[in-house]
C-alpha cells in the first residue's frame, strides 16, 4: 500500500497477525498489571518515603511524608549503620558456608544416583522431601531438635557415651551453626535434584567411551561430565545464592536473629527495624539500596555467564 | 555396567546415611505429635524416640478439646489458621496461574509481553522483605490487612514468576500444528486457546498449579507481616502455641507442623517429574 | 595373547534371552565379523566382550585370562560405538589424544602418536576443529582414530559404518582393513551388512535370535550355509529355497518341487545327502549360479529387475517363488516361461523340518 491510495482504501479487517497481536496483548495484560502493581508503584513509593523521616506512627498518612523530608540523610546513615553491615556480613557468611556445602553434598549424592540400582525411586523420593517441608515448620522442627535437652544432644550423648547439654540456640556461634545445618538439611535436596538432572543428561556412551580409553572416574567427571554440567551448575548455584540471600523463615523461628544479633541476617534485620523500630523512611532506604545492589549484581552475573557460555 | 562390589557397598552406605539424616528430623516431629505430655516434655536421658504411649491428644488440643493434663486452654483453635492457609494459598494459586498461563500463552504464541520473562525473574530475585513497606502501606489503604484475600493477592503476585515461566516452557514445547489446524478450520484464536490448547495442557497445568500451591502454602514472612490476628496462617499461628506456664507446647506444635508439612510433601512427590523444571524456571527439563 | 574365547556365553535381560550359550574362538590378529539382523544378539556379545555388560552365564577369555570381574577400563579393548560417542565439546586433536592423555603418557609421545594417527586417517587439516561441527564421515574416522591410537590388542567395532553415506562406506572398508593389517589387532566387527562382513572379515559369525548359526570364512559361509537362515541371509539376493520331495528318476535322484516340476538330477554328494533325508527337503541354489537352458525348472517370469551389469529375474508365483541372476541383459519378458538350470555342484539340500544342511 502506498501513501497515495491509503485514504481511498476501504476499512481493512484486521489481518491475522494484527488479530493475534491484539489477543496476545490482552492475554499478557493481567500479568503486566500485577507487575506494575507490585514493582513500579511500590518502588516509587519506597523511593519517596526513603527521602523522608516518616514513620507509621508519625500521625500523617504516607502521601504527606514530605513533611518529614530529610533528603539523602537516610542513605548517608546507611554507611554508619554497624548493625546493617554486620547483618550483611553474616548473610554473606551463611551463604559462603551453606551454598558450597549444599552444592558438594548434592553433587556427591547425585553421582550415586546416575545409574540404576534397586530401591532408587524410593530413596530419591525420600531424599527430596526436605525441600518440600514448609520452611517455617522446618524451623520449629529444628528448634525442637536443638533444645539443650533435645534429640541432637541426646544423639551426641549416645555416640560419645556421656551427657551432652550443649545450648545450641543460645550460644552465639553454635546458633549460627544450627541455623546453617537447618538450611543445609532443607536445601541440599534442591542441589541434588537439579544436579542429578544435569548428570543424567551427560551422554552415557561418551562416559563409556572415556572409560574404555582408560580414563578414571575422576577424569571422566572432569573431562566429560563437567563441561556439559557447567550451565546447570551455574543455574543451581545462582538459585541457591539468590534464595539463601533471602534466608528468613527457618532462621527467624529457630533463633529470632539471636542470641542478641548473633544470627541476624539482612532479612531479619529489615524485619526487626520494620516491625520494632518502625523507622520506615530509613527501612525504605535500606531496601532500595539492597535492590539496587542486587540488580547490579544480577546484571553483572548475567553478562559474565553470557560470556562464559559463548 | 560392571560395578565393583566395593562401590555398591559404598553407594548403599552413603545413601542410607543420607536417608537417615533426611528422615530423622521429620520423624522426630511426627513422633512428638503423637506423644503424651510427659513424653514430649522429657529431656536429656528421658527422651523417647518412639512414643511409648501414642495418643491423639495433641491433635485434639489444637482443635479445641482441652486436654485434662494441660492446664492451658487455647484462646483460638487451629481451625481458622488452617482455613486461612488454605484459602489464601488456593486463591493465590488461582491468581498466579490465571495471569501466568494467559501471559505465557500470549508470549509463546503471539510474542506479546517481551518484557515479562526478565521482569518476573527480577521479581523473584528480590527479597520480599525489601518491598514489604510499600505493600503494607498499600494493603492498609485497600483494607487488605489481616484478610485472607489480601494475602492471596500478594501470594498470587509472588508466585506469578513460577506460574509464568513453567507454563511458558510447557507452551513452547507443545506442537502448534493442532492449533493451526483448528484455526484453518475457522476457529477463532480465543476459542483455540480455551477449547483446544488449555484442555490439551490439563496435565502440565495441574502440575504447575500444584507447584505454585506448594510455594504459597510454604510462605511465612508475608503472612507474618500482613496478618495479625483474624486470618493468621498456620506457621504464624504456631508461634502462639506456647504458654507462660508450661513454656513451648512442643506436642501441639509438632501436631500442627505435621498437618502443615504433609500436603506439600505428598504433592511434591506427585509432581516429582516437573520439580526440576519448576525450580529452575524451566531452564532445565527432566 | 589377544585371542578371544567365548565359552558358553549367555545373556538374559529379565525374561528376555539376548544370547544363548555361544561358543566362539576368535584367533589373535583375526578380523571376525558378527553378522545378523537387528536383535540377533551381536551387540550384546560385543558389549560383554568390552565389559559393558556382565554375562549371565559362561566365560570370556582373552588369551587364557578369564575376564570375569575385570572392569572395562582395564580390558584394554578399543571400542567404536555405533553413534561414535565423540566428545563433541573437544577438538579433533583432543579427541584423538584423549586416551593417551588420560593414561598419563609423556607429552611428546601423545603429540607424536596423535599426529601419526591423524595423518593415517587424513585428519591432519581438521585437528583443531571442534568435533560438534564435523560431518558424520569425519566423526566416524575420529572415532576409529581415537581408539586406534591406543593401539589396543583387541578392537571392537559396533556397526561403525551404518550412519555414513554409501560412497564413503567403500572408502572406510578399505581403510579399516589397512588399519588392521598395520596394527595386527584382533578385530571384532558387528554389522548387519553382509557386504561389509564379506569384504573385510577373515571369518564371519552369523547370528540370529541369540543363537550362533555358523562360523566360517566368508566364501565358505556363502557356498555352504549351515542352515536355511544363513542361506537366505547371505547373498544378495539370498539363496533360493524350494520345498520338495526326493524322487528317483531314470537319470538319478532328483527333487520333486510340486508345481515347479522335477529338478534336474542331483550331483553325487547331494544325491547321497538326499538319500538320507526322511520326508521333505529344501532344495537350495544361488540365484547367480544358474543358466537358462533347455532343461531345468520351468516357470513363468513375474518380474525382471535390470540393474546395469546384472539382471534379476523373479520367477514363479505363490509359495514357489525364486530368483535367478544373470550377467548382462537377458532376453526374458514378463509372462515368458523360461527354464532355469541350477549349476549341479551349487545345489544344496536342507532338512525341511530343522532347516539344517544335509
Amino acid at each position: 500500500m502506498t501513501l497515495a491510495d491509503a485514504p481511498l482504501a476501504p476499512p481493512v479487517p484486521p489481518t491475522p497477525a494484527e488479530d493475534g497481536a491484539r489477543l496476545g496483548f490482552r492475554l499478557t495484560l493481567p500479568a503486566q498489571v500485577l507487575v506494575l502493581f507490585i514493582a513500579v508503584f511500590p518502588l516509587l513509593m519506597q523511593l519517596y518515603i526513603s527521602l523522608t523521616d516518616w514513620s507509621p506512627l508519625a500521625g500523617v498518612a504516607w502521601p504527606r511524608a514530605w513533611e518529614f523530608w530529610n533528603g539523602f540523610a537516610n542513605y548517608s546513615d546507611l554507611a554508619q549503620d554497624g548493625r546493617l553491615w554486620a547483618a550483611l556480613g553474616r548473610t554473606a557468611l551463611v551463604m559462603a558456608v551453606c551454598v558450597p556445602v549444599e552444592f558438594l553434598l548434592g553433587l556427591s549424592l547425585a553421582m550415586l544416583f546416575v545409574d540404576e540400582f534397586p530401591g532408587k525411586r524410593v530413596a530419591y523420593s525420600i531424599l527430596i522431601m526436605p525441600m518440600m517441608v514448609v520452611p517455617a515448620v522446618a524451623g520449629y522442627m529444628f528448634f525442637m531438635l536443638f533444645q539443650s535437652g533435645g534429640p541432637v544432644n541426646g544423639l551426641l550423648g549416645t555416640l560419645l557415651g556421656r551427657d551432652i547439654a550443649v545450648a545450641w540456640l543460645s550460644d552465639p556461634t553454635l546458633a549460627l551453626v544450627a541455623v546453617m545445618i537447618a538450611d543445609i538439611w532443607q536445601w541440599t535436596p534442591l542441589m541434588f535434584l537439579i544436579l542429578l538432572a544435569g548428570l543424567v543428561g551427560v551422554p552415557q556412551d561418551q562416559m563409556r567411551a572415556a572409560t574404555l580409553l582408560g580414563a578414571s572416574a575422576w577424569q571422566r567427571f572432569r573431562t566429560i561430565a563437567l563441561p556439559r554440567m557447567k550451565t546447570i551448575m551455574i543455574i543451581a548455584l545462582a538459585i541457591r545464592v539468590i534464595e539463601n540471600f533471602k534466608i528468613f523463615d527457618t532462621l527467624y523461628i529457630m533463633t529470632g536473629g539471636g542470641p542478641g544479633v548473633a544470627t541476624e541476617t539482612i532479612s531479619v534485620y529489615i524485619y526487626e527495624v520494620t516491625t520494632q523500630d518502625l523507622i520506615w523512611g530509613y527501612v525504605a532506604a535500606i531496601a532500595l539500596a539492597i535492590l539496587v545492589i542486587l540488580s547490579v549484581a544480577a546484571v553483572w552475573a548475567m553478562k559474565r555467564m553470557g560470556r562464559a557460555a559463548a | 555396567m560392571t560395578r565393583s562390589p566395593i562401590f555398591e557397598t559404598f553407594r548403599y552406605a552413603a545413601i542410607l546415611i543420607a536417608l537417615a539424616i533426611t528422615l530423622v528430623p521429620i520423624l522426630w516431629m511426627a513422633s512428638m505429635a503423637f506423644k503424651p505430655i510427659p513424653e514430649w516434655q522429657a529431656t536429656g536421658q528421658n527422651l523417647t524416640w518412639i512414643p511409648k504411649d501414642p495418643t491423639l491428644d495433641n491433635f485434639r488440643f489444637i482443635f479445641g478439646e482441652s486436654s485434662s493434663n494441660l492446664i492451658v486452654a487455647l484462646d483460638r483453635t487451629a481451625v481458622q489458621p488452617i482455613v486461612a492457609s488454605l484459602l489464601a494459598s488456593v486463591l493465590g494459586t488461582l491468581i498466579a496461574m490465571t495471569a501466568g498461563t494467559a501471559a505465557a500463552y500470549g508470549l509463546s504464541r503471539y510474542g506479546s509481553g517481551q518484557n515479562l520473562p526478565l521482569a518476573l525473574l527480577q521479581l523473584r530475585l528480590f527479597p520480599p522483605m525489601a518491598v514489604m513497606i510499600p505493600v503494607m502501606i498499600m494493603w492498609a489503604f485497600l483494607g487488605f490487612m489481616d484478610t485472607w484475600w489480601g494475602l492471596a493477592l500478594i501470594y498470587g503476585i509472588v508466585t506469578l514468576p513460577f506460574a509464568f515461566w513453567l507454563m511458558k516452557t510447557f507452551f513452547d514445547d507443545m506442537p502448534r500444528e493442532i492449533e493451526e489446524a483448528a484455526m484453518v478450520e475457522g476457529c477463532s484464536r480465543w476459542r483455540v486457546f480455551t477449547r483446544i490448547t488449555l484442555p490439551m495442557m490439563r496435565a502440565p497445568l495441574a502440575s504447575a498449579a500444584l507447584f505454585v500451591f506448594i510455594l504459597n502454602w510454604s510462605d511465612y514472612l508475608i503472612a507474618l507481616l500482613l496478618t495479625t490476628r483474624e486470618w493468621v496462617t498456620i506457621p504464624v499461628y504456631m508461634a502462639s502455641l506456647s504458654s507462660s506456664m508450661t513454656g513451648q507446647l512442643y506436642g501441639a506444635k509438632a501436631a500442627l507442623g505435621l498437618i502443615a508439612a504433609v500436603p506439600p510433601v505428598i504433592l511434591g512427590i506427585l509432581i516429582q517429574r516437573h520439580l526440576v523444571r519448576g525450580l529452575t524456571f524451566g531452564a532445565l527439563k527432566q | 595373547m589377544s585371542a578371544i574365547h567365548l565359552e558358553h556365553l549367555a545373556k538374559r535381560f529379565g525374561g528376555f534371552t539376548a544370547l544363548k550359550a555361544m561358543d566362539l574362538r576368535i584367533e589373535d590378529g583375526e578380523f571376525m565379523a558378527l553378522l545378523g539382523p537387528s536383535g540377533c544378539g551381536k551387540s550384546t556379545t560385543m558389549n560383554m566382550i568390552a565389559g559393558m555388560e556382565t554375562p549371565s552365564e559362561g566365560r570370556i577369555l582373552f588369551g587364557d585370562r578369564d575376564m570375569a570381574g575385570v572392569p572395562m577400563a582395564r580390558r584394554g579393548v578399543g571400542f567404536v560405538f555405533q553413534n561414535y560417542a565423540i566428545f563433541t565439546h573437544m577438538t579433533v586433536r583432543q579427541n584423538l589424544s584423549y586416551g593417551l592423555r588420560m593414561t598419563g603418557r609423556p607429552k611428546s609421545e601423545v603429540e607424536r602418536r596423535t599426529l601419526d594417527m591423524a595423518e593415517f586417517l587424513q585428519l591432519t587439516p581438521l585437528l583443531d576443529r571442534r568435533a560438534d561441527r564435523l560431518s558424520v564421515n569425519i566423526l566416524q574416522r575420529v572415532a576409529i582414530g581415537r581408539s586406534a591410537v591406543m593401539e589396543p590388542a583387541i578392537f571392537l567395532l559396533d556397526e561403525p559404518l551404518s550412519n555414513v553415506d554409501a560412497a564413503f562406506r567403500a572408502v572406510m572398508r578399505t581403510e579399516l582393513k589397512q588399519l588392521q593389517r598395520q596394527f595386527r589387532q584382533t578385530m571384532v566387527y558387528v554389522t548387519h551388512d553382509q557386504l561389509e562382513a564379506m569384504t573385510m572379515a577373515d571369518r564371519i559369525a552369523v547370528m540370529d535370535h541369540g543363537v550362533l548359526q555358523q562360523v566360517g570364512r566368508p566364501i565358505d559361509v556363502y557356498n555352504d550355509p549351515a542352515n536355511t537362515f544363513v542361506a537366505a541371509f547371505i547373498g544378495s539376493p539370498g539363496m533360493n529355497l524350494l520345498r520338495g520331495r526326493p524322487v528317483r528318476t531314470d537319470r538319478g535322484l532328483a527333487v520333486d518341487l510340486g508345481v515347479l516340476g522335477v529338478t534336474p538330477p542331483l550331483a553325487a554328494p547331494q544325491a547321497r545327502a538326499a538319500e538320507q533325508a526322511r520326508g521333505e527337503v529344501i532344495y537350495g541354489f544361488r540365484p547367480e549360479q544358474t543358466t537358462l537352458a533347455r532343461e531345468g525348472i520351468a516357470s513363468p517370469v513375474s518380474f525382471v529387475e535390470r540393474i546395469g551389469a546384472r539382471s534379476i529375474v523373479h520367477l514363479g508365483d505363490g509359495p514357489a517363488v525364486f530368483k535367478a541372476v544373470f550377467e548382462n541383459d537377458v532376453p526374458a519378458a514378463v509372462g515368458d516361461v523360461v527354464r532355469v538350470l541350477p549349476h549341479a555342484d551349487a545345489v544344496r539340500l536342507f532338512d525341511a523340518q530343522t532347516g539344517k544342511a544335509l
